[in-house]
C-alpha cells in the first residue's frame, strides 16, 4: 500500500501452509484490515469501481506470494444478477450462493479490494447446517438457502457436496453462535446508539451522491466492522456480528437504479477517513470500514458484471414478456428517444425499466408514438399500467398503456409482387441462370417487360403514399381542433 | 447518467449528421441481405452501413425495410433521386423498391434530442380535464384503428397486382413457350404452309 496518503493498517494472522511452485507462496488462516478481522469463511464486501453497489463474496483462501496478498473469493448473487434464471419468490435479504463449475463461481482479488465484512446466515435444513437461531436470523445482513450452478446456470436449493473443491460444511453456518462483542455497552444499548449514529454521520458522505442507496452500500460495511480490540484478541470462536441495520440499508441492498450517478471509489475514500474519527467518538468501538483507497492498488475486485450482461433487446422482450414484465406504451411523442421514455417513466413513476421506441417507419401514423417498456418485476409493471392509464399526460398527450407483445407474424418468404416463372421444363443451368438474373440488382430498363410492370408499382406507391400523408395530416389536424375545443 | 447539455446538443449534432446521409428504402423483400443492398447501390454510392428495421406493430405480411447509412449527403440524394426516377430492382422482379431519406424517428436507439417537451402531468377523475383528456385518448385509439384499415387496404391492393401481373406473365410466358416450341419441332412450317403465309423473307 504505497503512494497513499494514509496507510491502511495491516497485519497477518494464524499462517498456514506454505506453496506455491518456488515456495514463496504464505497461506494465512486470517488477517486483520483496517482494524477488521477476517478469517477463511467470512462474508465479505468487495467493491467495484464506479459501482455504488458492492458485492458479496465468502473468503476461500488467503495468501502472500512476492509482495502481493491476495484473497480467493467465492460469490454470491443478488436476485438481480440472475434475474433471467429466477422463478417464483425471493426471501427478504436473499442471496445466492454460487456452486458448479465454471466462470463466475470464484476469483482472486487483490486483498485490498475488501471493503468490510457482512453476516451472511444460511437458512438451508440440510443436517450439515447448524440451523440458525432466530436472532442471529434477525441480525443477519444476508441469508441464503439457494445455490446457483454456475455451469449450467441453475437454482436448486439441494446442497452439494463440494464447491470449489471444498467440503461444503465449511461454508455452511460455523458451528458457534456468532455474538455481538463490545467491551463496555449492551448488545441493545449498542444496536440503538450504533443504528443512530451511523446513520447520522453518513450523510456527510453521501453528500456529493443524490441518491440513497449510496449511503445505504456504505452502512452495511460499516455496521459489518464490529471487532473491537478486546474481543478480536480473543483467540476463541466469539466472532463479531453485525447490529441491524438501520432501515435506510434495507433499501440500499438491491440494485440501484442505473440513473444513479456512478460513485467511484475515490470519492468514498475521501470522505471515509474523517469520519473515522468522528465516528469512533460517536461510538465506542466500531472502526470505520477499510475502503481501499484507489491510489494504492487496483482496489477492485475482478469485474463481474460482464457475466451478467443484460439480455439483448429482443431476447428480453420475449423473456420479459413471459414473466409479465412488459408493457406496451402508446400515444407518445413520435420525437421521444429511448432515453426520454426511460426518463419519464423514472420521474413519473419512480420506476426503473428498459424502453424502446418500437414504430414502423412506413406504417404507423406518425402522430402516434409506440414503445415497449420492460420492468424488473411483475408488479413493477401492473404499477405503471394502473397508473399510466389512470391519467398520465405528457406534454399534451394522455399516454394509454396495456401488458403484453402485439402478435406479429414472421415474415414469409419473398416479397409480394415479386413474380416467379414456374417452368417445369428448364434444365438447372437454365433455373440457376434465371434465378441469377432475377437477383442482380438494376434499373429496369425501358425497353423491357418488366419496366412496365415495375411501373404498375410505382404508380400503386404513389397512390399509396399520398394516401397515407392525407390521412396522417387529418389526423394531426384533428387533434390540434380537438385539443383546443378542449381549452387546453 | 448525468451528461451535461453540451454534451447532449453534440450528441444530436453528431446523430442528425448521421442522418442527413442515411437513406430509408422500403418495399424490400425480406429475402434481401445487406449484402446485396451494399451491392445494389455500388452504382451510386458507397454503403457504410445497414440496419434492418424490424417490425414490432403491425399484424400483416409486410415488405422488409433498412435504414442504410452512405458516406456522404451528396451520395444520399443521388441514391434517392435514382429511385425515385427509376424503377430500382433488388432480389427480384419487377416490384421496385422505394427510397426516402431518413428521419430522425426512424432511428430505435436515437440519442436523446434536446428540448422535447416532456412535461407531465396526472390528470385524475374528479379533475376538471379528466373527460376531455379520455376524449382524446379515445379519439387516438380511433386513429390508430383508421391507421390500420388504411394499411390494410393498401397491402390487399398489393397482393392483387400482384396476382394479377402473376397471371399475366404465366399467361404470356406460356404463350412464349408454345411459339418457341414449335419452332424447335417444326410445326411452325405447318401452320405457315397452311396460313399461306412466307416465313423466310429474303
Amino acid at each position: 500500500m504505497d503512494g497513499s496518503s494514509e496507510n491502511i493498517q495491516f497485519s497477518w494472522g494464524n499462517k498456514r501452509a506454505k506453496g506455491g511452485a518456488k515456495m514463496d507462496t504464505q497461506f494465512y488462516g486470517s488477517f486483520t484490515f483496517d482494524n477488521v478481522k477476517y478469517s477463511l469463511y467470512d462474508s465479505v464486501y468487495l467493491f467495484k469501481n464506479g459501482d455504488p453497489e458492492p458485492y458479496i463474496g465468502k473468503i476461500l483462501k488467503i495468501w502472500q506470494q512476492k509482495q502481493a496478498k491476495k484473497v480467493k473469493i467465492l460469490w454470491f448473487f443478488s436476485p438481480d444478477e440472475i434475474r433471467s434464471y429466477l422463478s417464483g419468490p425471493v426471501a427478504e435479504k436473499e442471496i445466492f450462493l454460487a456452486s458448479g463449475d465454471g466462470t463466475g463461481l470464484a476469483d482472486i482479488n487483490p486483498l485490498e479490494a475488501i471493503a468490510g465484512k457482512c453476516t451472511v446466515v444460511c437458512l438451508s435444513k440440510d443436517e450439515r447446517n447448524r440451523q440458525p437461531t432466530p436472532r442471529e436470523q434477525e441480525v443477519a445482513d444476508y441469508i441464503f438457502y439457494r445455490f446457483f450452478d454456475v455451469g449450467n446456470c441453475t437454482l436448486s436449493d439441494k446442497v452439494p457436496e463440494k464447491i470449489g473443491g471444498l467440503e461444503v460444511n465449511s461454508l455452511l453456518n460455523p458451528k458457534d453462535e456468532q455474538v455481538t462483542c463490545y467491551p463496555d455497552q449492551d448488545t441493545q444499548g449498542v444496536d440503538q446508539k450504533l443504528g443512530a449514529g451511523l446513520v447520522a454521520p453518513l450523510p456527510q458522505s453521501a453528500v456529493e451522491m443524490e441518491d440513497k442507496n449510496p449511503v445505504a452500500a456504505v452502512t452495511p460495511p460499516q455496521s459489518g466492522a464490529i471487532p473491537l480490540p478486546p474481543a478480536v484478541k480473543e483467540e476463541d470462536k466469539a466472532k463479531v456480528a453485525a447490529v441491524p441495520l438501520p432501515p435506510a440499508v434495507k433499501e440500499g441492498v438491491p440494485k440501484p437504479t442505473q440513473d444513479i450517478p456512478k460513485r467511484t471509489q475515490k470519492d468514498l475514500s475521501e470522505k471515509m477517513p474523517s469520519k473515522k474519527l468522528k465516528l469512533s467518538q460517536d461510538l465506542t468501538g466500531p472502526s470505520v470500514v477499510p475502503v481501499p483507497d484507489v491510489k494504492v492498488h487496483p482496489g477492485q475486485a475482478v469485474d463481474r458484471s460482464n457475466w451478467f450482461t443484460p439480455l439483448p433487446w429482443d431476447q428480453e422482450l420475449q423473456a420479459s414478456d413471459e414473466e409479465g414484465r412488459l408493457v406496451y406504451i402508446q400515444n407518445l411523442d413520435i420525437q421521444f428517444a429511448a432515453s426520454d421514455i426511460v426518463e419519464l417513466i423514472r420521474e413519473a413513476l419512480q420506476l426503473t425499466c428498459r424502453a424502446r421506441p418500437i414504430n414502423h417507419p412506413t406504417y404507423d401514423d406518425p402522430n402516434n408514438g409506440k414503445a415497449y417498456a420492460v420492468f424488473k418485476s411483475k408488479k413493477a409493471a401492473d404499477v405503471a399500467i394502473s397508473k399510466i392509464n389512470s391519467g398520465l399526460v405528457v406534454g399534451g398527450r394522455p399516454l394509454y398503456c396495456s401488458k403484453g407483445l402485439l402478435k406479429i407474424k414472421k415474415p414469409s418468404g419473398a416479397l409480394v409482387g415479386h413474380l416467379t416463372i414456374s417452368n417445369q421444363k428448364m434444365s438447372q443451368r437454365q433455373r440457376e441462370d434465371q434465378k441469377k438474373a432475377v437477383s442482380t440488382s438494376h434499373c429496369s430498363q425501358p425497353n423491357t417487360i418488366e419496366y412496365d410492370l415495375a411501373l404498375d408499382w410505382m404508380l400503386v406507391r404513389e397512390k399509396q403514399a399520398r394516401k397515407f400523408s392525407i390521412l396522417h395530416k387529418k389526423h394531426a389536424d384533428e387533434r390540434k381542433s380537438f385539443a383546443a375545443k378542449i381549452g387546453k | 447518467m448525468a451528461t451535461s447539455d453540451e454534451q447532449v446538443e453534440q450528441e444530436y449534432a453528431d446523430f442528425e449528421a448521421r442522418v442527413k446521409r442515411t437513406i430509408y428504402i422500403d418495399h424490400l423483400s425480406p429475402l434481401v441481405t445487406s449484402q446485396i443492398i451494399k451491392a445494389a447501390l455500388s452504382q451510386c454510392a458507397k454503403v457504410v452501413s445497414s440496419e434492418f428495421i424490424v417490425n414490432y406493430t403491425i399484424p400483416y405480411d409486410i415488405p422488409a425495410a433498412a435504414l442504410v447509412e452512405l458516406e456522404d449527403e451528396s451520395q444520399a440524394k443521388a441514391a434517392v433521386d435514382l429511385m425515385h426516377d427509376f424503377p430500382f430492382i433488388i432480389g427480384g422482379m419487377p416490384r421496385p423498391v422505394r427510397a426516402a431519406y431518413a428521419k430522425p424517428e426512424m432511428f430505435r436507439n436515437r440519442p436523446r434530442r434536446p428540448g422535447l417537451d416532456m412535461e407531465l402531468r396526472w390528470v385524475k377523475e374528479g379533475d376538471p380535464e379528466y373527460d376531455g383528456m379520455n376524449k382524446l385518448k379515445m379519439l387516438a385509439k380511433r386513429q390508430a384503428a383508421e391507421q390500420m384499415a388504411l394499411v390494410k387496404n393498401q397491402l390487399e391492393e398489393e397482393e392483387e397486382l400482384a396476382t394479377q401481373q402473376q397471371e399475366t406473365l404465366d399467361e404470356n410466358y406460356k404463350k412464349y413457350a408454345m411459339l418457341e416450341d414449335m419452332v424447335r419441332n417444326g410445326e411452325i412450317d405447318n401452320l405457315a404452309r397452311h396460313y399461306e403465309i412466307n416465313l423466310h423473307h429474303d
